[in-house]
């Protein structure tokens, strides 16, 4: 009986990962086709991956993109995981009647659909472009700020703060370590896990962010990934063999970040710091 | 503890890294020097190559101009010009833009201040007449026209043939004739005779302008679809080629790429910038061939139509004269450049004076030896010229849902009756 | 707005007696500093946009050829056809496709979560993937598989599971239940992620405890996961109906509304208002401010439902 279960759950298991993967199979298949055989839906693996590879390497700057994409990913996540936990933790810690009330305003940031709000950031960052060009429009800088506090992650670290062990932060200051010392040298290392979460999708959601980017760069040399594969799509004849190529690539640093990030999704952890 | 702030440490410098990086090249910003020439265009096939000669031969007499093209999606531009415009910044935005010829006037409108007149740059009479409506506003020339949306009738030989029908049966069809031959095409191969996406009417705008009809009154801004004879026999048409069986579905652009490539269907009826598309299948060398487009049987209707182009504008600002000046010499008047343009890229311009080279007269093997340069070229000259008005796609959009209404057995008077309610509500 | 007042009450009495007055103001320093950075970013660039496209939402006109129109926006509102479809089809999608998707992620996250479980990072990475996917690849490949030729209709077929081809992008019917599939496909693996994160500050000892008076693994999963989950699963279905209310990828890239608009949403109106059409952005920002009250009401109500005392 309980061999049979175990049994279906790895059928389960293996029938949602197989659904889940297969149009990914499909995307890197294309790649390896030519434009033609990819409109008609070939699903066997070709010999133009190196052909698509140099068309793509030819047709658009994909390293600078790479390396613009990395640096506005990197610092949106690291900044957004330090600024957010930070906000989370202080909300839940540190609960007053105030700050409630000032986490259910900053909530309603999260409401608006961005289409609505892009007018006025322009306008924003084109008056900020007259004072400080270095953050104006046009600079990676620009594409990162918006977007590096979000009410999202607030909402999930407080949410995750939750199911914290307030008595830790007693300890902590039982032990003399300061209030920021809590933080960093308790509340950090017991919550790997969060971070872990959270950093996977900061990641992926900056990585993949797209309206805003292109309303705010313009120069070709900082155009991010996503944005490179929008204009491979906008010819009346796009080759989707190259389209599909520069996908896969620009799918893959995400799913890495993933695959290492899982790790810390171990059962037991927090039993481990007590 | 360490981590952490080793994590902090690299992200602020990563963002200094990034500032310091952006203030070297703002420096150099196309707002502050009128010297440099900012472009966006989409397709680089297509329009970005275009660029790429144009700024060839304008650098080599300007070496003081710099010309930096920019390539971004159509509905990239679209949005970026938008928010650029609407917020009032002129930060950021291009010297020279394309848009849409569908587009154009409500990029005008709405934006009145924000393009700059070329009547001084080029000869207006230079060009296709059909292009200049929508290029200009209140007789003010803002677009200088760049290509042809012309359109033809690609079909396939070796299906027709099957059917009993040749190139010559194709000439002056109008849409009822096509029916009838697809219904025969369909019995002889099992083949469909075209490829329709449900949420596309290209194929619709493509029918009234035969009849030289559009959505609006000549105004451009009132709807014109209640009592349109034209618009009334396309839908009926639309509705026929449903129910004769002849259409095959498809949801978006590779599937409708997919279905000629394929060899599913008998025809396609578009614009020319279509062929390298068709071309991509090399196995169907000389099976294919372009008639003129079929018209409507409403009174004045030629076999002559537009599905798409677009055309250049210049936007306000230090490097506007240069931009227009630019433009005025190699879009504008050279001949040279357009016979490049055919040979090169296959790109079919209105530029009237280019159409007699002799790049036009090339045959396609392709196309079982057709001049289809120059038929296309002749072609665009018939085109009916319109003012497509502000309001294209918002009316296309009610009009998309009508449709649907209609294929499932509304009548025609009630379905154009409540289009135009809805769109008179819409556009007050 | 009652529970955050009882929310309030149960947060001033978390160190109560422990703290002298002047330690206490002390802490309120030291807690408002640990969120002030949050606090001024969202201003900056949430609330200082929101509130310009508040009073853009009492004007109207092309472009840049603004009037004020007081609330005549809002009530355009009311007989805007377009506008009532999206709302009614954005709705179906809410009410079917969340309570599905949450069910789904947090289903799969305790599977994934069994320390016994063989190739976990492969499943797991496996079911995450579709989130990372590109829109631009997936759409092109969702539209294969639905078509009407399709795979999926070709299994269906040879399985003889439906007597003909279903029109899966062509049918009102049948293109909604696309969409609702496609959002599932593309974000349960997505929620999972925050699951399986909370499931680790989960203490195994009450699982433990449990074994050893004979709970059943689906006892244990009602009793024990869910409660303990319960901050995590109240953020996930706000944010997911959040992700609901404003969605607009998958319908602009699958559907693009149709056929006729029988898939189109609000934020797709919003998309057509501002970037299709000629702009008129202050009726787009109208639409987006309903789209607001209306999440602030589901929100409110989830809050509630959750008993969560300290929203």
């Amino acid at each position: 009986m309980v061999k049979l279960k175990r049994i279906a759950v790895y059928v389960f298991l293996t029938a949602a990962a197989l659904v889940s993967v297969f149009p990914i199979v499909w995307m890197v298949v294309s790649a390896t086709n030519q434009s033609v055989e990819v409109t008609k839906g070939r699903l066997i693996p070709g010999a133009y991956a190196a052909e698509n590879f140099s068309n793509l390497i030819q047709t658009i700057d994909l390293v600078p993109a790479l390396i613009n994409s990395m640096k506005v990913s990197i610092s949106t996540t690291v900044l957004s995981l330090l600024i957010a936990s930070l906000a989370g933790y202080g909300f839940e810690i540190y609960k007053s009647r105030a700050k409630n009330i000032v986490f259910n305003i900053l909530l309603l940031s999260m409401m608006i659909p961005f289409a609505s709000l892009m007018v006025p950031l322009y306008r924003m960052f084109g008056s900020i472009s007259q004072t400080i060009p270095a953050i104006g429009i046009d600079t990676l800088t620009s594409a990162v700020l918006p977007t590096v506090t979000t009410a999202f992650l607030i909402f999930f670290f407080r949410q995750s703060t939750k199911m914290f062990p307030k008595e830790l932060v007693e300890a902590g200051r039982i032990d003399g370590l300061s209030e920021i010392g809590v933080f960093f040298r308790i509340y950090v290392p017991t919550m790997k896990t969060t971070y872990a979460a959270a950093a996977i999708i900061t990641f992926m959601a900056s990585w993949n962010n797209y309206l805003w980017p292109l309303v705010v760069l313009q120069s070709p040399e900082k155009m991010t990934i996503p944005l490179l594969i929008s204009n491979l799509g906008s010819s009346y004849s796009p080759d989707y063999g190259i389209i599909m190529m520069a996908i896969v690539i620009a799918t893959f640093p995400t799913a890495l970040v993933f695959f290492l990030m899982q790790k810390y999704f171990v059962a037991g952890m927090m039993g481990s710091v007590k | 503890m360490k981590k952490v702030l080793m994590l902090c440490l690299s992200a602020v410098l990563f963002l200094s890294a990034c500032s310091s990086s952006d203030s070297d090249s703002s420096t150099s910003d196309a707002g502050a020097d009128s010297n440099k020439v900012t472009i966006w265009a989409w397709d680089p096939n297509f329009n970005i190559a275009a660029l790429n000669m144009a700024k060839e031969i304008y650098e080599k007499e300007n070496p003081d101009v710099e010309i930096e093209i920019i390539e971004n999606a159509q509905a990239d531009i679209v949005q970026k010009l938008n928010t650029g415009l609407s917020s009032g910044t002129s930060k950021g935005l291009p010297s020279i833009v394309l848009i849409e010829d569908y587009r154009a006037q409500s990029f005008l409108q709405a934006y009145p201040d924000a393009f700059y007149e070329m009547s001084g740059a080029f000869n207006k009479d230079d060009f296709a007449e059909y292009k200049i409506a929508p290029t200009s506003v209140d007789g003010k020339q803002y677009g200088l026209p760049f290509d042809s949306g012309v359109t033809g009738l690609y079909v396939r030989t070796d299906y027709l043939k099957e059917a009993g029908y040749t190139l010559d049966d194709l000439q002056g069809l109008d849409w009822q004739q096509y029916i009838e031959i697809g219904k025969k095409v369909k019995e002889a191969t099992g083949k469909d005779m075209i490829t329709l996406d449900p949420n596309d009417l290209g194929l619709i705008r493509l029918m009234i302008q035969t009849a030289g009809s559009w959505y609006l009154e000549e105004d451009g801004v009132t709807p014109s679809l209640a009592g349109n004879e034209a618009l009334k026999e396309a839908f009926e048409i639309y509705k026929g080629m449903m129910d004769a069986n002849i259409v095959k579905p498809n949801s978006d652009w590779s599937q409708f790429v997919a279905n000629f490539n394929n060899g599913d269907i008998a025809s396609v009826p578009t614009g020319n910038w279509i062929t390298p598309s068709v071309k991509a299948e090399a196995s169907q060398s000389g099976k294919w061939a372009v008639a003129p487009i079929p018209k409507l049987s409403v009174e004045g209707a030629v076999n002559a139509s537009n599905l798409g182009g677009s055309s250049w504008y210049v936007l306000n600002g230090d490097s506007a004269e240069q931009a227009a000046d630019f433009l005025g010499k190699t879009f504008g008047s050279n001949k040279e450049f357009y016979q490049q343009l055919v040979t090169e890229i296959g790109a079919i311009g209105t530029y009237k004076p280019a159409a007699g080279g002799e790049a036009y007269g090339k045959e396609d093997e392709f196309f079982g030896g057709q001049k289809i340069i120059s038929d296309f070229a002749g072609w665009t000259e018939e085109i009916t010229g319109l003012n497509y008005g502000m309001h294209t796609y918002a009316i296309e959009d009610i009009l998309i849902v009508e449709m649907q209404n209609y294929l499932n057995g509304k009548s025609i008077d009630d379905v154009l009756s409540d289009a135009q309610a809805q769109a008179e509500a819409q556009l007050k | 707005m009652n529970s955050k007042t009882k929310g309030t009450m149960a947060g001033s009495s978390l160190f109560p007696g422990k703290l002298s007055i002047n330690s206490r103001t002390k802490s309120t320093f030291i807690g408002w500093s640990f969120v002030i950075t949050a606090v001024i970013m969202i201003c900056t660039f949430y609330f200082y946009p929101m509130i310009q496209a508040l009073i853009l939402s009492f004007q109207s006109g092309t472009g840049t050829n603004l009037t004020f129109v007081g609330f005549n926006n809002y009530t355009r509102l009311l007989s805007d056809s377009t506008f009532i479809t999206a709302v009614k089809n954005t709705f179906i999608y809410l009410i079917v496709q969340v309570p599905i998707m949450i069910i789904l992620a947090l289903f799969l996250s305790v599977l994934l979560n069994d320390r016994t479980l063989k190739w976990k990072g492969i499943y797991r990475t496996a079911i995450f993937l579709p989130a990372v996917t590109s829109l631009v690849a997936y759409s092109v490949i969702f539209k294969y598989l639905f078509s009407n030729d399709g795979l999926v209709n070709t299994m269906l077929l040879k399985f003889s599971i439906v007597p003909e081809a279903v029109n899966w992008l062509t049918d009102p019917f049948w293109a909604k239940i696309t969409i609702i599939i496609a959002i599932t496909w593309r974000w349960t693996g997505y929620n999972m992620i925050f699951y399986l994160s909370a499931l680790q500050n989960v203490d195994q000892a009450i699982y433990e405890a449990a074994k050893i008076d004979g709970a059943s693994a689906v006892q244990q999963f009602f009793k024990i996961t869910i409660p303990m989950l319960k901050p995590i699963i109240l953020f996930t279905s706000i944010t997911s109906t959040i992700g609901t209310l404003q969605l607009f990828d998958e319908i602009m890239n699958i559907t693009k509304g149709g056929p006729g608009n029988a898939t189109t949403s609000i934020s797709q109106y919003i998309y057509n208002l501002s970037f299709k059409y000629t702009p008129d952005f202050g009726y787009a920002a109208t639409v987006s401010y309903f789209i607001v009250i209306l999440i602030v009401v589901f929100s409110i109500i989830q809050f509630k439902a959750a008993g969560d005392r300290n929203g």
